[in-house]
């Protein structure tokens, strides 16, 4: 009897699809503003029938209004594949410490991935830092000194302990069906301000555990899918979008062939009649020419000064890889891209020990700890820091207790995540886990609530982005999701 | 008592919260009798006043924001004595007067791990003894009414579901008069040309031969007609022409590469899983030609559907019809949870929810945790239908790792099975080599590192643990260490400042006086003296594991520890210099190629009985860990067209019953899906435009009554689809052009629900991909077999996200892989369907990058070369080449200024491309030439049918 249910299946009165939004459906350009003016009234149109809110736009994917007064612009998301430790990284456990090595004294979860045995104390030490004195660990000992920058999540909570389930429900709310992603979704609810550029860019993703459904648009118009650029088992330095480059022409001669294409498609207009989808097609090859030298400049970062490619690590093997996606991901961020995110994922050594703790994650910390302090400082010196919100973080975290000798296993039960910038407060932890770290015990947060929240903070109620699609409403957080106010600045 | 995330929804099923719960829900029905003294005491004015001070607030506090109002999650409302009396969708809350059989109780304890409440985290202990107070005392409230409204109805009665248009009985309607007789051919037209009458306005001209042919020719093969076939039709002048035509073409076997692949987009057809874990479907390519081969052979519709739903059960089921029970197991499954219960309703619910949309149009998934909220289902049908199904085994008993493997019938003779076991021993073999080598390279490296720890810890103590490798690196190099090895040491030394072993090392280095002698004379000899010491106990005792001084004991495992001060970087990339690294890959690359190489053990994809269930508990809210009332198998209530009920047998799982009752006539929804989904498919919108909902929530037939009728012609003709196509090409609806003078009617239906003209239609990503090749001269037509490069079950990627699957194949994009998680670039920007769920209406999107993919993809510029190639070697001058690349191209010959834009374009680019101005270079004429057939292929009148 979920009669709360009732609102995200409400039905239109005539029971049909408004007709200019199934012309969306059928004609959604993207990247960018297309002259469009027809059919932009008619996404206006239909976001005004799902979320109340009467948009101004002219273009599926200009900038639209948001629901509430936005903290945020935009976000970048920190994405640590595998499930980096939390005991290990921003949530002490004195107690784990003290009794490592004795059974867990309270009881496993009913289903776990892996056989667990007893506590197992971190191999490092934590320290106090920063004016709110936050702890972080030796592992991210310059991270630490953007602790008062940081809203430590303490008490982040999922649904499944696997990888694949677990990351679909991270990046889509949902581990058994194709849903939209979280970047689909705030490009559907806010568009984007770049229009030569993709609203929502994937850097070096994973394509195993849900691959492109990680960052695909599901139902969601097309022009709302993220952009990948490489993938996990590239380096960022050869990352590339697809067909962004012809390998045979010069760009004159490019030009040349497209203003033939183009008389030839106005000649065609003439007898297939006047029809949007085709002079959105007509454009469509416009805006892919302009992308063409759009996208290498931005991957370019030799524009850079020799100090900022320093500070992102460049300079060093061992931090070059992620420092280089994170310094791209501060040049599509300043371009006006709205979602960028960007993935730790080894081709061998992840964030998932279950053995071999202490090496695997001692590489992997080495490897993002100074980039990611570097981006964080660049953003706040180009005051960008203010109203773009960084998220860290692993589609879980890891057990207390030990697998084998000195491994942790998967732990969707509690875990922690951060965020800094865009509307949250610094120097702040919210939530915590028992005393253990194996549950989220205070100020749950679901993964459906830190969507909820995410969207809260970028401007969208997360009860009014709605889709209709097969029927049915459909929301990022289902039917559940509360909003953590607490943590707002 | 479930919180909003806990509470079920459509589209993710949530940790289960509940156990069994049926034997409380009667503990509750007796209660009143039971715990009379205590409810007399709960009306006690004292015990009022409490509940007002103590209990109510902390109601107020962590319950009522999701068990309040309209907000009643779990279907629990405590904010009046009513609803804390009625409990919530797992029966009652509180046993007055028993707080440890409350699952109030219980849930604030936060010792149950499926039940704990508040859920953002736990209440103090003072509060939740209040609460036990509270219901100990019978649970006084002195609340009156509710806060919340009348409950808002949802779904609809069984009784009205019946005068619901899509579950009436098919009707047999009578072919209306119209005016403009003379445009029927077909009663079809009379259908539609007397709406078309009603508003006053008449059909579109008849398209022309051109048109047309280019239009059938892509619509029943996929690909566009050769000049050959356009001469010879241009030449026909017989009245029959076009259906000549129509004959030929689904005479081809190319027919049902495109009419199968079709189905196949309902069927969600994948090679892959995708979802979780992305295994190769290595048999599923059997389904897929089953597919092809069913509509080449003009299958009756009711058997097909029989097959792909109970081939198995069939009486002489063979190897054809187990196959087609791949369209059951084809779907994405959530391969690694942990929690088989979960997965096996999960599978269930995925299965029922793809019957109930190919083949009946019904969102059957809605009705998983609840009554529809719109259509006559109740969840007493769902699991009547998921009890058929969970007779059903859908799992096979192998595993890979943690991954399952879904079931299959292996038809492999002795010979083949005892010859796989060796290909097995060998592929394992060539596994092992691969990692032996790694290790044993590995433990070279680590010898080698143990030899200079001295060295390490020296130049170790030389930089600060913040430097970067390439400063480490350089220090490194000059003295034979290992750059990352040095790297983590003293990382290691950062870690574990109060380390004993190395208590000295930061004594030493924080002093500052000649750090680097003062470190050797300390840890040679320690080091020395602790492996001699260690050689010595050996000889004494080829037993002895350890030592028995302190210092020496653990200077000697700091030495030994694989993951100590100077582990080896578990990275092979990182441990290995060039040389050995490259050997690593090749043996890695060699064990893969000859697993993608073997030859899979012959087997089909397919369900089987399982053990049988004749009931299923209702599961409360989708969990399988709540249970209600059993229900026995049967079909949808709604549906039904007998009060006669079938008797399902007990050694089965009632598949078939089902599944021919679902292919019976007096179905009302399983011919009227299907005739609007292959009128969806010519036309491009369906007389019910939602293809899979035929529910209130789907959109009204345009044209109920040519819906009905064409259902019922189907029928007559046994099911025959290609009848249909004759019945439904033959009509002048379809032979009508694709524009209309008229503009008032395209002011007033712009969609074309009224069809006054034929619409304008996106080719498809196969039919985009088909028709480059083809008109290039480089299509390979040849049918059906195993396509994927990989074997059966093998990691399409694992983690090192690694693309191994390649498009290179010039094979009809029906035989490309279909890989979930990672379609295929062309097809996934030319909106091919998301193959985990039935999909009849594709998407025609227009978005930037398939531009991209038109101006710089290989597969396009490769092709344009050939097409270049190829009117260049015929012999003819360059304004007659031009008229052939059009004709191949678009089906039509170029314009007086068509073929003048052309040549100036092809001589300008000749030029441009020219690297000596003073010759005509063929190289230089061939570019230009490709450019302009690159022209054709990204025009839109090449991807856009008129």
């Amino acid at each position: 009897m979920a009669e709360n249910i009732t609102s995200e299946c409400s039905i239109d009165s005539d029971g049909l699809l408004p007709a200019r939004r199934r012309l969306l459906k059928s004609a959604a350009v993207g990247f960018g503003h297309l002259a469009f003016s027809a059919l932009l009234a008619g996404e206006a149109a239909a976001d005004e029938a799902t979320s109340a809110t009467p948009r101004q736009s002219d273009g599926p994917l200009s900038a639209k209004p948001p629901h509430l007064p936005a903290r945020a612009k935009r976000i970048v998301f920190l994405f640590m594949k595998g499930g980096p430790s939390h005991v290990d990284t921003f949530d002490p456990k004195p107690l784990l410490d003290r009794d490592s090595g004795k059974p867990l004294p309270f009881d496993l979860p009913r289903v776990t991935f892996a056989k667990q045995g007893n506590l197992l104390r971190s191999p490092w030490k934590f320290k106090q830092h920063g004016d709110s004195g936050l702890p972080v660990s030796a592992l991210f000992p310059n991270v630490a000194k953007h602790v008062d920058d940081l809203c430590i999540l303490r008490s982040v909570h999922g649904t499944n302990p696997a990888h694949g389930g677990a990351l679909l429900k991270l990046h889509t709310g949902s581990d058994q069906f194709v849903r939209p992603s979280m970047g689909s979704w705030l490009i559907y609810g806010l568009g984007t301000e770049n229009q030569n550029l993709p609203a929502f860019v994937t850097i070096c993703p994973t394509l195993a555990h849900g691959g492109v459904n990680n960052w695909g648009s599901a139902f969601l118009p097309a022009h709302c899918q993220g952009t990948p650029i490489g993938n996990a088992s590239l380096a960022s330095s050869a990352a590339q979008v697809k067909h962004i480059r012809n390998s045979r022409l010069t760009s004159q001669q490019q030009r040349k062939q497209l203003d033939l294409i183009a008389a030839m498609n106005r000649d065609h207009l003439k007898v297939a009649g006047n029809d949007q989808a085709l002079e959105g097609r007509l454009s469509s090859f416009e805006l892919a020419f302009r992308m063409q030298s759009t996208m290498p400049e931005v991957q370019d970062l030799s524009e850079e000064t020799d100090t900022t490619q320093r500070q992102y690590g460049i300079d060093d093997p061992v931090t070059q890889d992620f420092g280089r996606q994170c310094l791209l991901a501060r040049r599509f961020l300043e371009r006006g891209v709205r979602f960028v995110q960007v993935t730790h994922s080894d081709s061998e050594v992840q964030w998932d020990q279950h053995g071999n703790l202490y090496q695997g994650h001692t590489k992997n910390a080495s490897e993002v700890d100074k980039p990611i302090a570097g981006f964080l400082q660049d953003l706040k010196d180009r005051d960008l820091l203010k109203d773009t919100l960084v998220i860290w973080g692993g589609e879980f975290g890891r057990t207390p207790t030990a697998q084998g000798t000195n491994g942790r296993d998967h732990n969707p039960h509690g875990f922690t995540m951060w965020m800094a910038g865009g509307g949250v407060k610094g120097g702040f932890a919210y939530g915590a886990t028992d005393e253990y770290g194996y549950y989220a015990a205070e100020n749950k947060m679901h993964v459906h609530d830190l969507h909820a929240t995410i969207l809260h903070l970028l401007g969208l109620d997360h009860e009014r982005l709605t889709y209709r699609y097969a029927g049915r409403d459909f929301r990022l957080t289902d039917v559940a999701g509360h909003v953590a106010k607490d943590i707002f600045v | 008592m479930l919180t909003r995330r806990e509470q079920h929804s459509l589209n993710s099923l949530p940790k289960q919260r509940f156990r069994s719960r049926c034997i409380l829900v009667m503990v509750i029905a007796i209660y009143p009798l039971l715990d009379a003294g205590n409810v007399r005491a709960a009306d006690e004015p004292a015990s009022l006043e409490f509940f007002e001070k103590d209990v109510r607030p902390l109601l107020v506090k962590h319950c009522y924001e999701c068990h309040s109002a309209g907000d009643v999650d779990g279907g629990l409302n405590l904010d009046s004595k009513a609803g804390v009396a009625k409990g919530g969708d797992s029966g009652a809350v509180v046993v007055a007067g028993a707080p440890e059989r409350s699952l109030l109780v219980e849930a604030v304890r936060y010792q149950n791990q499926d039940l704990q409440m508040p859920p953002k985290g736990r209440m103090s202990d003072a509060d939740i003894s209040i609460l036990e107070k509270w219901v100990r005392l019978g649970a006084p409230d002195s609340r009156k009414e509710s806060r919340s409204g009348a409950i808002r109805p949802t779904g609809m009665s069984i009784e009205d579901g019946h005068e619901f248009w899509s579950f009436k009985p098919v009707a047999d309607p009578a072919v209306p008069a119209v005016e403009h007789a003379d445009w029927v051919q077909t009663p079809i037209d009379a259908f539609v040309l007397a709406k078309l009458e009603e508003r006053k306005t008449g059909p579109a001209e008849r398209a022309d031969k051109r048109t047309l042919l280019r239009r059938v020719t892509f619509d029943l093969i996929g690909l566009p007609p050769t000049p050959e076939e356009i001469a010879a039709f241009l030449a026909d002048e017989s009245s029959d022409a076009f259906g000549k035509v129509v004959e030929r073409l689904l005479e081809s076997p190319q027919y049902g590469v495109r009419w199968g692949r079709h189905w196949l987009d309902v069927a969600r057809y994948a090679d892959s899983n995708g979802l979780d874990e992305n295994l190769a479907f290595g048999n599923a390519w059997r389904y897929r030609d089953y597919v092809v081969d069913s509509f080449n052979d003009d299958k009756p519709f009711d058997q097909f559907l029989i097959e792909q739903l109970a081939g198995d059960l069939l009486p002489g089921a063979n190897r054809e019809t187990k196959t087609a029970t791949g369209f059951l197991i084809l779907g994405a499954k959530v391969l690694a949870e942990p929690d088989k219960e979960k997965l096996f309703m999960d599978t269930i619910d995925e299965q029922l929810d793809s019957v109930g949309k190919a083949f009946l149009g019904m969102t059957i998934g809605c009705v998983r945790c609840h009554d529809h909220k719109f259509d006559p289902l109740k969840q007493t049908d769902y699991y009547a239908l998921a009890a058929i199904f969970k007779s059903t085994r859908t799992f096979g008993d192998t595993q890979t790792g943690v991954i399952k493997h879904w079931h299959e019938y292996s038809f492999a003779t002795e010979d083949e099975l005892a010859e796989l076991k060796k290909i097995d021993a060998e592929l394992a073999k060539k596994k092992s080599t691969a990692s032996s080598f790694k290790s044993k390279a590995t433990a070279k490296l680590r010898d080698e590192a143990r030899a200079k720890a001295t060295e390490y810890l020296m130049v170790a103590a030389s930089f600060p643990s913040s430097a970067s490798l390439t400063e480490v690196a350089a220090l490194a190099e000059p003295l034979g260490l290992h750059p990352r090895i040095l790297h983590h040491c003293r990382l290691h030394m950062q870690y574990h400042s109060d380390d004993p072993v190395f208590a000295k090392w930061h004594e030493l280095k924080a002093a500052g006086n000649a750090v680097s002698e003062d470190i050797e004379k300390h840890y040679r000899p320690l080091f020395q003296n602790a492996e001699t010491a260690f050689a010595d106990a050996q000889k004494k005792d080829a037993k002895a594991k350890t030592l028995d001084d302190e210092t020496l004991k653990s200077a000697r495992a700091a030495l030994h520890d694989l993951s100590g001060f100077l582990a080896v970087p578990p990275k092979p990339e990182f441990a290995f210099d060039a040389e050995t690294l490259a050997e690593y890959y090749r043996l890695m690359e060699e064990a893969r190629l000859a697993e993608s190489n073997a030859p899979d053990e012959p087997s089909i994809m397919g369900v089987a009985d399982g053990t049988v269930l004749t009931s299923l508990p209702i599961h409360i809210r989708g969990s399988h860990r709540n249970f209600g009332e059993p229900v026995a198998r049967e079909f949808p209530e709604v549906m039904r067209n007998s009060t006669v009920r079938p008797v399902l047998p007990r050694n089965q799982s009632g598949r078939l019953e089902l599944a021919r009752w679902m292919a019976s006539t007096q179905h009302p929804l399983t011919a009227r899906v299907y005739v609007n989904r292959i009128w969806r498919w010519h036309f491009g919108t369906g007389i019910v435009a939602s293809t899979e909902n035929f529910g209130r929530l789907g959109d009204r037939p345009s044209h109920p009554e040519l819906l009905d009728w064409l259902a019922r012609r189907f029928m007559e003709s046994g099911w025959s689809t290609k009848e249909l196509h004759r019945l439904i090409l033959s009509s002048s609806v379809y032979q009508m052009a694709s524009f209309h003078t008229d503009e008032a009617i395209a002011e007033a239906d712009p969609e074309n629900r009224l069809l006054w003209k034929f619409g304008l239609r996106r080719l498809e990503a196969e039919q985009i991909r088909d028709a480059i090749l083809a008109v290039s001269g480089r299509l390979d037509t040849e049918i059906g077999g195993k396509t994927l490069p990989l074997r059966n079950r093998q990691f399409v990627f694992n983690h090192t996200s690694v693309d191994h699957t390649k498009y290179d194949s010039l094979r009809r994009s029906l035989y490309l892989p279909v890989i979930r998680n990672n379609v295929y670039s062309l097809f996934s920007q030319f909106d091919f369907p998301d193959p985990t769920m039935p999909t009849g209406s594709r998407n025609a999107t227009v978005v930037a990058p398939q531009a991209l993919l038109m101006m710089n993809a290989g597969l396009v510029m490769d092709s344009a070369d050939h097409l270049a190639t190829l009117v260049l070697s015929e012999s003819l001058d360059n304004s007659q080449r031009v008229n052939l690349a059009y004709e191949r191209a678009l089906g039509r010959l170029p314009s007086e200024s068509e073929s003048h834009r052309s040549l100036a374009f092809i001589s300008g680019a000749t030029s441009t491309a020219l690297t000596d101005a003073a010759s005509v270079d063929s190289a230089a004429e061939h570019s230009a030439w490709s450019m302009f057939c690159q022209s054709l292929f990204a025009s839109n009148e090449f991807i856009y049918l008129r």
